[in-house]
């Protein structure tokens, strides 16, 4: 357990600059991997579903296009210059988790068409064998759509900043977890609304497990802030107090209805309608709390002397 | 410093344009591409007149950031930023009991005051954040931000150990020292270096200004100040975390954080493989979970 950092600050002024993202790119954050995880989902229903899952396919592969078409715009109208947005795309940087994200988001754009395009064609023109085509594309696009849904950890925490930094491993368990279980949400609404309540229990249930991966992989990162003395520079901020809703209440509460709706059967849809919801406005919550979080902490001397002591060398986690 | 052997061969006081390798005259040094370039930064010798500041911003055709009083010390310029390369940090060091002045030293030595720039770390964080190849390293080994490649994403910014990128409100990208990249290639000593009249800030090849900074510390050890020691120089503090070693580094007399400066910072890119890793698994265990729980089928 390590404390907070009481030696000399240069007049309280910032040591770091905080990112430039702010809303924006929170927002691309929480689409990325609620689009990038449906995609996810809707391959696996749709290699080992059956016939019941065909509708959760069919609603997966749409869902996935909201971060084909949002994801690129947001990202574009977040840039300073963004009339040279295609400089993205110009080299490929391993040690960037912006550029390799560039191509993840790239490569999940184009398959995630493909498969939307040809289900569309499949289900109004009855060309059947268009199906096969989706599910050829579907393949790569989830692939992608799981690195779409975690690569964003590894972008924050590729930084200097001192909140994002000290909690790699936990900061990419959080957002697969948070990214999952949004995706599984959403597509439990639909389920519960269109389609086949017994796939909808079952996203359910699944939901109720990566709420619980989140709580837990929260509750890691708490530790690694506590340990490198970052959290004690944030006590007490309006992000923090986000942070911690978020991460505590938003995963709890509606971890807490589904087991219920779960245990009530066929009279749980109400509980598990309420649980889809607080799962969607928690994830968005999470991702912009981190943000502001980071943001904050980079403004802070004491977080960010806290953070490059010697003791948090070389490894910052446990 | 000697006079060069060649400063003979210039004795008039007007030129009729550039010399040719006019470091060598200025700073003792030929500046020649593939070689490793920086400044030594020797605090003890600041005396805080902000002609490194001003020389920079001339040269460089910066405007300025604010006009106004800090209110804090005689630092009124507060940072590095898009518009401002270097930054003359002021700290008076009076700890008297019951926050009084305390006994002056002579000299005014209770005044400490650096000249602080972007580092161009030998393992640069925001070079390796960079998604579009803006930031290079240049023949001079330095770092450089490329203006027309730049689409202002901002990621250089928090992934900087220093706190030194920023992106420009002006031009929408991102801007910080080039250690005169343009002069370099002219053979000219950077502007902030040929200004300082106390030579607290020394230009030259890093390996040369790592000997001669090991020398001033040694030196001033002898004369009584044992609390000097090298920033950023080979395994010394600034130097961590797989940075490697910074070409524009410090001698110190107190805390880096006195300076505002991070006594342990670290390299970025060593946290994408945890990161990504981690997360790539956490992805592949839903995966099979949902496997489990969707494929139960008739």
């Amino acid at each position: 357990m390590s404390d907070a950092y009481r030696g000399e600050t240069y007049y309280g002024r910032s040591q770091l600059k905080p990112s430039p993202f702010g809303f924006m790119v929170s927002l691309y954050i929480y689409l990325a991997g609620l689009s990038g995880s449906a995609q996810m989902l809707a391959t696996i229903g749709d290699l080992f579903g059956g016939r019941a899952a065909r509708g959760m396919v069919r609603r997966g592969r749409w869902l996935a296009m909201l971060g084909t078409v949002c994801g690129p715009a947001l990202l574009i109208a977040d840039l300073h210059t963004p009339q040279r947005f295609y400089n993205m795309l110009r080299i490929l940087r391993t040690s960037s988790p912006m550029s390799i994200g560039s191509y993840i988001l790239t490569t999940f754009g184009l398959t995630s068409t493909v498969t939307a395009a040809a289900q569309f064609l499949a289900d109004r023109c009855g060309w059947r064998r268009l199906l096969g085509v989706a599910r050829a594309a579907s393949v790569p696009a989830s692939v992608a759509g799981a690195g779409l849904s975690v690569y964003t950890a590894a972008l924050q925490s590729s930084t200097s900043t001192p909140h994002w930094a000290v909690s790699p491993r936990s900061l990419a368990m959080r957002y697969g977890a948070s990214s999952l279980a949004t995706a599984a949400a959403a597509l439990s609404l639909g389920e519960h609304r269109f389609g086949d309540p017994r796939t909808a229990r079952r996203l359910d249930a699944l939901a109720f497990g990566a709420l619980l991966v989140e709580w837990i992989a929260s509750a890691r990162a708490r530790g690694d802030l506590r340990r490198t003395g970052v959290a004690a520079a944030l006590s007490g901020s309006a992000p923090e107090r986000l942070e911690r809703a978020a991460a505590g209440w938003g995963t709890l509460l509606p971890a807490g209805l589904f087991g219920a709706s779960l245990l009530l059967g066929d009279r749980g849809r109400r509980a598990s309608r309420s649980a889809s919801l607080l799962t969607l406005a928690s994830g968005l919550a999470l991702r912009h709390a981190i943000m502001l979080a980071g943001n904050e902490s980079a403004r802070r001397p004491a977080a960010s002397f806290a953070m490059a002591q010697p003791r948090n060398l070389p490894h910052m986690e446990s | 410093m000697q006079v060069h052997a060649r400063a003979r061969d210039y004795p008039q006081s007007q030129f009729g344009g550039v010399l040719p390798h006019e470091a060598e005259l200025t700073a003792g040094v030929r500046i020649q591409p593939g070689r490793s370039y920086g400044f030594f930064t020797d605090t003890t010798r600041c005396i805080g007149c902000k002609a490194c500041e001003v020389a920079c911003k001339e040269w460089n055709n910066l405007p300025a950031d604010n006009v106004g009083l800090t209110g804090m010390s005689y630092d009124n310029t507060g940072a590095l930023s898009a518009n401002t390369w270097r930054h003359v940090a002021f700290v008076e060091k009076i700890a008297g009991p019951g926050g009084g002045p305390a006994e002056m030293p002579p000299y005014q030595s209770q005044w400490l005051m650096m000249s602080d720039l972007c580092k161009h770390c030998h393992n640069p964080p925001c070079l390796e954040a960079c998604p579009t190849g803006a930031l290079f390293k240049t023949e001079f080994d330095t770092v450089v931000v490329q203006q027309d490649i730049c689409n202002g994403c901002g990621y250089c910014v928090p992934a900087c150990p220093f706190g030194v990128v920023e992106l420009s409100e002006t031009d929408g990208k991102a801007h910080k020292c080039t250690l005169c990249y343009d002069r370099l290639k002219g053979g000219l000593e950077p502007a902030c270096a040929k200004s300082c009249p106390t030579d607290s800030i020394q230009f030259g090849e890093i390996a040369d200004l790592q000997s001669r900074a090991a020398e001033r510390v040694e030196q001033l050890h002898g004369l009584g100040v044992a609390s000097a020691y090298l920033y950023g120089a080979p395994g010394s503090p600034g130097a961590t975390g797989d940075l490697g070693h910074l070409n524009a580094f410090f001698l110190l007399t107190d805390a880096p954080e006195v300076y505002n400066l991070p006594r342990a910072p670290t390299r970025a890119s060593n946290r994408v493989r945890p990161s990504l890793a981690t997360g790539l698994a956490t992805m592949a265990g839903f995966a099979l979970a949902a496997i489990a729980l969707l494929g139960r089928r008739a």
